[in-house]
């Protein structure tokens, strides 16, 4: 079978700038394609990762005492006893911000103390003997926290002072223990003081999940929070939530008049709210995408109608000359191809030249040759399909067309 | 004249009805894209105080961790808020016209007469040139003396929608009301006031609203206040009370000064490089000097508030504009010379070159002016969405300012025109053009 590739370019260069124009718009394409696929891939992949925390039945409460008569201790130990005591309710522990809400506490520890470099920075919650239940968090390793271990706030001081255990996940036990069984390790923080891991538990994201650095560098520690943000977090039975958390709200707000509650929120909220941006931007960059290539196609598949229409004697000719309807249609497949893959060799140099760019300026990771590859594949079967029809059009021309005068 | 040609495209575009709507929607989506990447990115871009841009200085200091810089991602700048000496310090310079060195906290109001429960708000405690130097409306009453700040008086200036809400819009000015359960009188009531970007305090989102309270920057020392907004620390020291945290390096506060002219910026330039010196002969400030005076344009920069994905955005909205446009070209071209025996008779009969160019390049521009029609329903529709896309009214801190920022308004409309424009000579001109020269004889031959 011969593809005549030969007359078709010849032919396509007496009659340049139609098919410069649709291979400048398939290379455009190209670049658009790989590089916004491979964006929103890592958006998506960004936002569906798991939590590694029950965010589905969690919600946390944000109040504040202010009164000159509030009393901390026996306010949480009240508020703690209510909350526990609700049917629906699997755990409810106090904590200083909630994960995933994009405020949090952060300290800087190391595994050899006294030293000038070489920290890790861990994000940090303070909760109590009921936290990881609350979180939902799958413990690896070691143990939970005893109820007498749960130490009283700090004074009004930003010390960042440890307290004797600490629980850690997973990417924090890699981190500083690499190869090494982290239980019973000592982490010290800037001045010094220690910490004994007492437990690992499964990877979670903290408060930041959006930041470059590891969201999953968090730490647990046994202390009442209060200065820095205090929110009751609480874990409902599948299904009871969001009733839980409206009676929860009314009788916090109402039991105590020293103090307020700034809001109840679900944790499904606030996972929405933090990736907000990314998802908004995968949105849009998929609607543009798939925009440009059905507009790239559309315009392809109204060219070629066009150019059927206006050759429909050379075709009939051709048909009276011999050519089978095969033929034809090959030869509008062929001329698609050809200007397909000149399209595709200028896109592939933009679509790496606009990658690197992106790396370069906008921090964002190397095009990845996988989405160039599959841009190729797309747009040439995206070629071949939109061209399809008209081809088929073409071939049913009668040659008696040719006899005609039109 | 016209509207021959007016008519002849209308006729051409019922040969073509296909191709003419492919062409029309083509520029209609191109043209939506890049308004609505346009609009987010001229509402992200905003300078909110751009008459006194030349007078506004952000103050930052590199007082950070001498092993590195306290943003890895921006090297070369120093943290972006001062440490409470540095700021205290500053702050009794009498070079700057204006100074203020402030930060917000989390409080309740209460006592109000017809109040029914305390209400949480947001609280900025700042020195009293705040309101003179940022241009901030009062509706009653003003700020508080200087000498309040320090030895703070029980003053407060509540926003319009706090007065709204306690006082039904009365004037409250000497009404007493109570904050965090202690007394403060009110001196001001400001009027609706929420500058986009929040550019005098981007730490916690550039389009938060602003605070609902404003009292003497003193009260945090006396009532030994924590920031609500980003405390950071890198030095290994032990902070055992307020006054130790008052005197760490930790950086919490912010610091913008005013000052009138360029000598003013130098001087002040050169009054905070002698502090830097004096301060590190004696151990403090371990990194390079770095000592910044930002003007507001700047700070806005410097902060990303416009950030990378919108740079991408705009980008990626015209290149689908481009393509869009070379798909029209080539329609476009297909089209006339398939028209090209049509345009052969006109010749004949006497039409020159240029009147059939122009014939062609009155068709283009009745698609431009679909395109842009079309366009401009696309990017309210698409602007609605993207609001609907952006709400955060269910976010915890309270909803951004960013959705309402987002909607059609001159510049868009403005941009639409523009884009029509162009698309319909970079459209148009080549194929009519090209139309134009053709030669009458061989179209006249077959017929």
């Amino acid at each position: 079978m011969s593809l005549e590739v030969r007359p078709i370019f010849s032919a396509l260069l007496r009659n340049r700038t139609g098919a410069v124009l649709v291979a400048l718009q398939i290379a455009i394409a190209l670049a658009v394609l790989a590089n916004a696929v491979f964006i929103v891939e890592q958006r998506i992949q960004m936002v569906g990762r798991p939590t590694g925390i029950d965010d589905d039945n969690l919600f946390a409460v944000d109040t504040s005492g202010f009164g000159a008569h509030f009393d901390f201790d026996s306010s949480v130990k009240e508020d703690l006893a209510y909350l526990r005591s609700l049917s629906g309710v699997v755990a409810a522990s106090p904590i200083d911000h909630t994960p995933l809400s994009g405020g949090g506490s952060a300290t800087e520890v190391t595994t050899r103390p006294g030293q000038t470099t070489g920290y890790t920075a861990l994000n940090y919650f303070e909760m109590d003997e009921q936290g990881l239940k609350t979180l939902g968090a799958h413990l690896l390793q070691g143990r939970n926290f005893r109820p007498e271990e749960i130490n009283a706030p700090y004074a009004q001081d930003r010390s960042d002072a440890f307290v004797p255990q600490v629980i850690i996940t997973r990417a924090v036990a890699q981190a500083l223990f690499p190869g090494q069984n982290a239980l019973g390790k000592v982490i010290y923080n800037k001045v010094g003081r220690p910490a004994t891991v007492i437990g690992v538990i499964e990877d979670m994201l903290g408060s930041w999940p959006t930041i470059p650095e590891a969201p999953q560098l968090v730490a647990i520690f046994p202390r009442l929070p209060r200065y820095f943000g205090f929110v009751y977090l609480v874990r409902t039975q599948p299904g009871q939530r969001d009733a839980i958390m409206r009676t929860v709200e009314e009788h916090l707000a109402a039991s105590n008049p020293d103090r307020v509650v700034r809001s109840a929120k679900t944790l499904t909220s606030m996972k929405r709210i933090v990736y907000l941006n990314d998802r908004n931007m995968a949105i849009f960059l998929a609607t543009v995408t798939v925009l440009l290539v059905a507009i790239t196609s559309l315009g392809i598949f109204g060219l070629a109608t066009f150019n059927v229409s206006t050759r429909t004697k050379q075709i009939g000719t051709r048909r009276a000359v011999g050519a089978r309807r095969g033929d034809i249609m090959r030869y509008f497949m062929v001329e698609n191809g050809l200007i397909t893959t000149a399209g595709v060799v200028v896109g592939c140099a933009l679509a790496l030249a606009v990658g690197y760019w992106l790396s370069q300026n906008y921090s964002l990771p190397r095009l990845d040759l996988y989405y160039l590859v599959g841009g190729i594949l797309g747009l040439w079967i995206i070629g071949q399909l939109a061209v399809w029809q008209p081809a088929r059009r073409a071939a049913r021309v009668s040659p008696s067309v040719a006899t005609r005068t039109v | 004249m016209l509207t021959y040609y007016l008519r002849l495209a209308l006729k051409g575009f019922r040969r073509a009805p296909g191709l003419t709507a492919l062409m029309v929607c083509a520029i209609g989506l191109g043209i939506a894209a890049c308004v609505m990447v346009l609009t987010v990115y001229h509402a992200k871009s905003g300078n909110p105080i751009w008459w006194k841009n030349d007078r506004l200085y952000a103050l930052t200091m590199d007082s950070w961790d001498p092993t590195k810089p306290y943003d890895t991602r921006h090297p070369s700048l120093p943290p972006p808020q001062m440490t409470y000496k540095d700021a205290m310090y500053l702050h009794s310079s009498k070079i700057p016209e204006r100074s203020v060195v402030m930060f917000k906290a989390l409080g309740v109001l209460s006592g109000a007469p017809a109040q029914r429960k305390p209400e949480p708000v947001m609280a900025r405690l700042t020195t009293a040139d705040f309101f003179a130097m940022f241009d901030v409306p009062f509706l009653y009453g003003g700020g508080w003396q200087a000498a309040d700040d320090s030895a703070p008086g029980p003053q407060i200036v509540i926003s319009r929608k706090e007065n709204d809400k306690l006082f039904a819009g009365a004037n409250s000015v000497g009404r007493t009301i109570r904050w965090n359960d202690r007394e403060f009188r009110i001196v001001g009531v400001l009027n609706n006031w929420n500058p986009l970007p929040k550019f005098y305090d981007l730490n916690n989102g550039a389009f938060d609203a602003s605070e609902d309270v404003y009292i003497p920057f003193g009260w945090g020392a006396a009532l030994q206040l924590v920031s609500a907004g980003n405390n950071n620390g890198w030095k290994a020291e032990e902070i055992k009370s307020h006054r130790d945290f008052l005197n760490s390096e930790t950086v919490w506060l912010q610091m913008w000064v005013e000052l009138p002219d360029s000598a003013a910026v130098q001087r002040m330039q050169i009054f905070l490089d002698s502090y830097w010196t004096e301060q590190h002969k004696a151990g403090r400030f371990p990194r390079p000097r770095n000592n910044r005076l930002t003007d507001v344009s700047g700070w806005l920069a410097a902060n990303d508030v416009v950030g990378n994905d919108d740079r991408v955005l705009v980008g990626l909205a015209f290149a689908f504009l481009a393509v869009c446009l070379i798909n029209t070209v080539g329609l476009l071209l297909a089209k006339f010379l398939n028209g090209a025996s049509i345009a052969g008779v006109r010749r004949a009969l006497g039409a020159s070159q240029r009147e059939i160019f122009t014939q062609h390049l009155v068709e283009v521009g009745a698609l431009a002016v679909a395109g842009a029609l079309l366009g401009l329903a696309l990017s309210t529709l698409g602007l609605w969405a993207l609001r609907v896309l952006f709400d955060d009214s269910d976010s915890m801190w309270g909803a951004s300012g960013l959705p309402q920022l987002i909607r059609i308004d001159v510049t868009s409309i403005a941009a639409t025109l523009a884009l029509a424009i162009l698309a319909a000579l970079a459209a148009g001109l080549y194929p009519a053009w090209r139309a134009g020269r053709l030669p009458p004889a061989v179209y006249l031959k077959s017929q």
